[in-house]
Formats: C-alpha cells, sequence, structure tokens
C-alpha cells in the first residue's frame, strides 16, 4: 500500500480515537446521543486508547521513527480539531463512531 | 505580589500575551507560509517554474559561474569603513565557493566569499550571491525577489529588522514570552482535557474563549516545541558566550579541532589547481549508499579556493531524516584525494539535530508539512482569539469609564491580523503588476515590493484606528469586516493576476500537476472563501451581550 | 483577570518585570557559561556543551521567569537570579582560566 494511503489511515484512526475520547464524556455524549443512559465511558476510552495506539503503528511503518513520531503528534492535533468542530456543528454524525448502536 | 500562583499567573497570560501577542501573531502568520517559502518563491518568479532540480555537474555548469563570480556592490559597502585604506577594484582571493539546494529547489544558491586585504578583522569576507538554472548554468536576475525564501522567511525570525539584529531579539523575546504564556494558559485553564473538544459557538465572549483554549491545547505541543527550538536555533545570537566571555577557551577548541580533523583552517600562500569535484562528489555518494543512505547532494564548498590547502566539503542533502544530517566527506581540492568523513553523531548532537531540524525541515514530507501549516495558523487562532476577548471582556467597562484602552487594543488588533493578511496579499499584487525592470532612477523591483508590503500594513493601520470609534462606545470596530471583505477580494484578485500575466490558471497547473502555482493559487481561494464567511458572519449584528459571563479569566 | 492587590504599585510591577527578564537573562548566561566551561572540563565535546547548555538554559529561563513573579520577595527574585547568575559566571571564568592556563 502507498504511503499515502497508510498515513490517511493513520489520521482516521487518529480521529476515531479522538472521537472516542470524546464520545466517552458526558456533555459530548449528550450531544451526539440523545439517549437516557450515559456513555460507556470505559470501553470508550479503551477503543480510544487502541485507535491512538494503532495511529502512532502506521506513522511509525511509514516513516523514520523521528519523523512518524512529529507526523503522529500533529495528526492527533488535527483529529481532536476536526472532532471539536463536528461536534459543534454536526454532533450526530459523531454516532457513525459507534456503528449506529444507539439508534434514536 | 500577587495573593495566590493563579493571580500570577493570570497576570503574566493577559499581560505579556498581550504585548507580544502583536509580535507573535506575524512570526505564526509568516512562519506558517515559510513552510512553503519555495512554492511562493515559484508563484513569484514565473521563469523559475520548473521541476526541482538536482545538484549539478560542478565541472561543467558551477565553475564557470563561480568563476565570473564578483562580491555584491552592498556586501562590498558594508565591508568599506572596515577596511584600512581604499577598496580594490576587483577581489582575487576566494575564501569560499558554496551551493546550496533542497528537494523543492528548481533554481540554485551559489555563494562566493572573498578576502578582503586591508581588512580590520581578516576574518571577515566580502560576499556574492547568484542564482542560476542549475540545467544549463544561465544566469537569473538579481531583481526577481524570492518573496517567500528572502521575505517572508526573515520576516518570521527577525521581522527583516536586521540593525543589531534587533528583529532577532524581538522575536526571541516574543518566543520566551510564548513559552511564559503556554505555561500560565495551562495554570489557568485546568480543564484541559475536559474541555479538550468543547466549542460552544453563538455564545459571544464565551465562544472566544473557547476557540482561544482549544487551539492553544490541542496544539500545544507544537506551539511549545516550535517556540523552543527557535530559541534553541538561535542561541548563538541570545547568548554569545563563545565570542565573549568564553572566546579564549573556545579559540582553544577551534585549533585543537583543526588539527584533529586535518582541514586546514587556514591558506598555504602555495597555488595550486583543482581536480574533478564531479569525481569527489561520486565518491561521496558512493559512502554514503554504503551506509545505507539516500545520496542527494544537499550542499557543496571548496574551502581555500586556488590554493594548496583548498579542500571540497560534500554534505548530504537530510531529506529523510528530520535531523538537519549533514555526513559531510571532506576530499583534498587539488587531488581528490579524501580528508576525512564526518564521524556520527554524538547523542547531544543527535538532540540538537532533532530540536533543530523539526523546525528547519529539511525533510521530504508533505503531509507534515501541511500540519505544520495547520499548527501555525491555529497559533494565530489563538492569539487573535485572545485580543479578541480582552477587548470583548472590557470594553464596555471601558465605555463606562471613559477609557481608551479597548480601543487601542482592538484597533492594534485589526492591524496585527488582517492588516497583515492585506499587506501579504499587496506584496503578491505588487508581484504580478510591476514592470520586469524599473524605469531608471526607481528603485529595485524587489524594493518596490517591499515598499508595497509596509505601505499597505500601514494604510490598514490607519483605517483601523480610524474607523475605532465604536469601540469606545462598547461596540464592534467595523474595521474589522471591512479589512476581512478587502483580504477576500484581494486574494482572488491575486489568483487571477497570476492567470493574466502568466498564463498559469489552476486548471493548467493542476493539470500539469505543478503543485507549488498551483497551492499557491488554491490557498488564496480558499482563504478567500473563508474571508467572505467570516465577513457574513460579522455582518450578524452583534449578539446580545452574554447573560453570564463566564467561570474564569 | 487578576485584581491586583491594594499593595502592587507600578514600581512594583516594573521591577519584578525587569527581574524576571534581565534577572534571568543574567542567571541563564551564567549557566550557559557554567555548563560549558564545567562539561569541557569534563571531557565533553565543546560543541556539544554548547547545545546542551543552550537547550537546557532555555527551559530553566522558562521556569526562572515564572519564579521571578510567583516568589513572595521581589528582594531575593533579584538577589537569586542575578547573584546566582554572576556567581557562576564568575565561577566559569576561572574554571576557563584553569583549563588553559
Amino acid at each position: 500500500m502507498s504511503d499515502g494511503v497508510l498515513l490517511l489511515a493513520a489520521w482516521l484512526a487518529g480521529f476515531a480515537g479522538m472521537g472516542w475520547f470524546a464520545l466517552a464524556m458526558e456533555t459530548h455524549w449528550r450531544q451526539a446521543c440523545s439517549e437516557a443512559a450515559g456513555p460507556p465511558a470505559a470501553r470508550l476510552r479503551a477503543a480510544g486508547t487502541i485507535a491512538l495506539t494503532a495511529s502512532l503503528a502506521l506513522c511509525l511503518y511509514v516513516d523514520h521513527p523521528s519523523m512518524a513520531a512529529l507526523v503522529w503528534v500533529m495528526s492527533l492535533a488535527a483529529a481532536a480539531l476536526a472532532v471539536a468542530f463536528l461536534l459543534s456543528w454536526r454532533a450526530r454524525w459523531l454516532r457513525v463512531l459507534l456503528f449506529g448502536k444507539p439508534r434514536n | 505580589m500577587f495573593q495566590t500562583f493563579r493571580q500570577a499567573m493570570t497576570w503574566l497570560h493577559t499581560w505579556f500575551g498581550l504585548l507580544l501577542g502583536f509580535v507573535l501573531v506575524v512570526v505564526f502568520f509568516f512562519g506558517s507560509l515559510s513552510v512553503f517559502d519555495r512554492e511562493i518563491d515559484r508563484w513569484a518568479i514565473p521563469e523559475s517554474r520548473f521541476a526541482p532540480q538536482p545538484m549539478p555537474s560542478f565541472d561543467r555548469v558551477l565553475r564557470p559561474v563561480f568563476e565570473s563570480m564578483q562580491p555584491s556592490r552592498e556586501s562590498v559597502d558594508l565591508m568599506r569603513d572596515r577596511v584600512n585604506g581604499p577598496m580594490p577594484e576587483h577581489f582575487d582571493v576566494v575564501r569560499q565557493w558554496s551551493a546550496y539546494t533542497t528537494h523543492r529547489d528548481p533554481v540554485l544558491g551559489l555563494f562566493a566569499g572573498y578576502e578582503v586585504p586591508n581588512a580590520k578583522d581578516p576574518e571577515e569576507a566580502v560576499w556574492g550571491e547568484r542564482t542560476i538554472d542549475p540545467r544549463d548554468g544561465r544566469v537569473l536576475s538579481d531583481d526577481h525577489f524570492k518573496i517567500g525564501s528572502q521575505f517572508f522567511y526573515p520576516l518570521h525570525y527577525s521581522l527583516t529588522l536586521e540593525w543589531r539584529e534587533i528583529g532577532y531579539w524581538i522575536v526571541g523575546f516574543s518566543a520566551l514570552m510564548m513559552l511564559v504564556a503556554l505555561v500560565s494558559g495551562v495554570v489557568i485553564h485546568r480543564k484541559l482535557f475536559r474541555e479538550l473538544f468543547t466549542f460552544r459557538p453563538d455564545k459571544h465572549q464565551r465562544s472566544v474563549l473557547d476557540l482561544h483554549n482549544m487551539t492553544g491545547v490541542v496544539a500545544l505541543p507544537f506551539h511549545f516545541f516550535f517556540a523552543f527550538t527557535g530559541l534553541v536555533i538561535f542561541a548563538g545570537i541570545y547568548f554569545p558566550l563563545t565570542e565573549t566571555q568564553l572566546k579564549p577557551l573556545h579559540d582553544r577548541h577551534e585549533r585543537i579541532e583543526a588539527a584533529e580533523t586535518g582541514l586546514p583552517h587556514d591558506r598555504a600562500g602555495v597555488a595550486a589547481p583543482l581536480a574533478s569535484v564531479d569525481a569527489m562528489v561520486a565518491e561521496a555518494q558512493r559512502r554514503w549508499h554504503a551506509r545505507g543512505m539516500a545520496g542527494d547532494v544537499g550542499f557543496l564548498s571548496v574551502q581555500h579556493v586556488g590554493d594548496a590547502n583548498a579542500y571540497v566539503s560534500v554534505y548530504r542533502a537530510g531529506t529523510d531524516r528530520i535531523a538537519l544530517t549533514g555526513e559531510g566527506i571532506h576530499f583534498k581540492a587539488s587531488t581528490g584525494e579524501l580528508l576525512r568523513e564526518d564521524p556520527p553523531a554524538t547523542t547531544v548532537d543527535s538532540v540538537n539535530e532533532f530540536l533543530t531540524g523539526l523546525h528547519l525541515q529539511h525533510f521530504r514530507h508533505w503531509l507534515l508539512r501541511w500540519f505544520y501549516v495547520l499548527g501555525g495558523l491555529t497559533g494565530c487562532v489563538c492569539i487573535t482569539t485572545g485580543f479578541v476577548f480582552f477587548v470583548e471582556k472590557r470594553k464596555r467597562q471601558h465605555a463606562r469609564q471613559d477609557s481608551r484602552g479597548a480601543r487601542l487594543v482592538d484597533a492594534m488588533a485589526v492591524t496585527t491580523v488582517t492588516g497583515m493578511l492585506l499587506a501579504t496579499l499587496g506584496i503578491l499584487i505588487a508581484n504580478r503588476l510591476l514592470p520586469e525592470t524599473s524605469p531608471d532612477g526607481w528603485p529595485g523591483r524587489g524594493d518596490l515590493e517591499r515598499y508595497v508590503f509596509w505601505g499597505t500594513w500601514a494604510l490598514a493601520m490607519t483605517h483601523a484606528f480610524w474607523r475605532g470609534a465604536p469601540v469606545a462606545r462598547g461596540e464592534r470596530n467595523p474595521a474589522w469586516r471591512e479589512q476581512v471583505l478587502a483580504v477576500g477580494a484581494l486574494a482572488v484578485l491575486a489568483a487571477l493576476l497570476n492567470w493574466a500575466t502568466t498564463g498559469d490558471h489552476l486548471i493548467r497547473t493542476i493539470r500539469a500537476g505543478y503543485w507549488p502555482v498551483a497551492g499557491v493559487d488554491l490557498s488564496l481561494l480558499a482563504g478567500a472563501a473563508i474571508a467572505f464567511l467570516v465577513a457574513r458572519r460579522l455582518a450578524r449584528r452583534t449578539p446580545p451581550r452574554a447573560r453570564t459571563e463566564p467561570a474564569h479569566v | 483577570m487578576a485584581t491586583l492587590t491594594a499593595s502592587t504599585s507600578r514600581s512594583a510591577i516594573v521591577l519584578r518585570s525587569a527581574a524576571a527578564v534581565l534577572g534571568g537573562y543574567v542567571f541563564c548566561w551564567g549557566f550557559i557559561a557554567l555548563a560549558v566551561a564545567g562539561l569541557y572540563a569534563l571531557g565533553m565535546a565543546f560543541h556539544d556543551a554548547e547545545h546542551l547548555g543552550a537547550i537546557l538554559a532555555f527551559l530553566l529561563y522558562l521556569t526562572a521567569f515564572c519564579w521571578a513573579f510567583v516568589t513572595p520577595s521581589l528582594r531575593r527574585a533579584w538577589l537569586a537570579l542575578a547573584g546566582g547568575g554572576a556567581a557562576m559566571a564568575a565561577a566559569a571564568s576561572w574554571l576557563q582560566h584553569l583549563i588553559l592556563a
């Protein structure tokens, strides 16, 4: 696979991870789902951790470690920005990260 | 003086942040542009719009150009009063020839340094510079101003204030204050992670603060490391210890080093010919290859040209690492015999190279470059929202007290933010409109471009202050919206002028995959789109004052 | 926004800022000088000592700057920063003298 595709995957993994971390927070969970029950915080945070680790692994696979570390940190910043703006603009879209489970 | 730690931090953040924020926003913005300085150069110098070239043959292409070079008139003039007696007409003793290129340069910069007879400080030299087309050695006109690498980039680190390096000091102090603002900001904010993703639009003051916190925290590592590494890069200027207090120690080290490396510090005074440099370059590349490293030449120099002590240094272009790796290999110029291979970097050296390299970015990684632009622009948003928050918090109170503080800060914010954008667009537009050569008696084309830049900025400042009266009544300065509209219009105009004057419109550049110019045009148009959106929002009536004041700051 | 306490006068602010900016600078100057001379004397390469000193010095400057605003006594801030810096610089010159002798 080309480096470009792998780096895109790394960013998407970072985005998903940041999204899960956001959803693990009560306020953001309520923005995304109007469900009565609170977020499954522990599970979401675990998923977030795994996703961010996967993102780092992909970066390391593509570039020299010194470069990969920078790409990873910066891609997480871009991912966090994207999640934050999505939450304030189309919060319900983040439900895509829940694979459609909470339906309403 | 302050009752609590947090109070002290808040005071620091507010006042030092405000004062140096005006410098920092300029540093962040032109730093962001400098990530693509070479690409901006291509946009500004249409005749250099071709693919990046490797270092050409020294023997066939570079040597004839070097041999025809002489120091520039400016360099000779600067030297004039540092010489005992008159300056010669012609400079014969070449101290150094050097050529420098990166993986993004179609044209090649050549530099030559000459010894000055009777110089008060014999270490000083006069310098000449040429830009050539490496495909055929054709010399490009000196009057073609590299707006990206010779203007936006120096603005980023020295504000182009060269007098006594005052610009470097202002930027350095601002960088230190950036670090202070980050530390104090973290102390004040407290809810670093809990509010990482929090942006509540349409809440007036609260929205501004949300945006300030979010852009600051999300890119915190970027902000910290760039301010910090910027200081490390110029440590020698900020703490010139080895030229002052520790000069004796430094000189002793230099002597020992010259003896150890076998690279002569001085000329022998005996003339000697120059062997084939191409053969030395080939040998250097063979040695890099044997170590498993990409072998493009980034920097090539000949020291003590024409002398028996002359030596050639070949450095690798560090495109595949963050560190500005050099892996220099040195040869005796008269024979091509290998003198020395630079040893592997020590730990401290590696750390230093990583820190400076991550800031100076010689690597080949387009995604990371764009991430850097994003980081720089979040910095600009962070600082700008800081200004806006400062004004919004105070303007009604100042209006009641008949104080001019908020009005002044607001006008300065307009000047440094939108005024800076206008100045940037002004120089790009001037670059496309000015004639190829200035009429007789006029300043050079590059100088005129610079005058347009500063002139536009001064106009924007006048406008910002002239329109500022509403702030003193607790309302918004209409200059914000007017200048944002002007930014949108000028950005579109700049892209259109590029089409009109060179024929390189977007469809053509994108089809040809010529991203340097297509990228600048697309960025201009994207900037224009954002500007028009912002102007539309600013046109809405200022929302009624938010009922609840922000909980902190 | 911090409400300044009654005792905070304009001159207190100026003196405090000067302690942070100038005192911090002197302190870091002394630190680098001592680091370069000291590490070189201990056998580290000259440029390594220089780089290491500078890298640490900027972090130190940041700390010293903030500390100067936090510490209650202005006199102590000046004494520690300017005094400490001068002492370190003097030690560095003495070390240099020993190395060169």
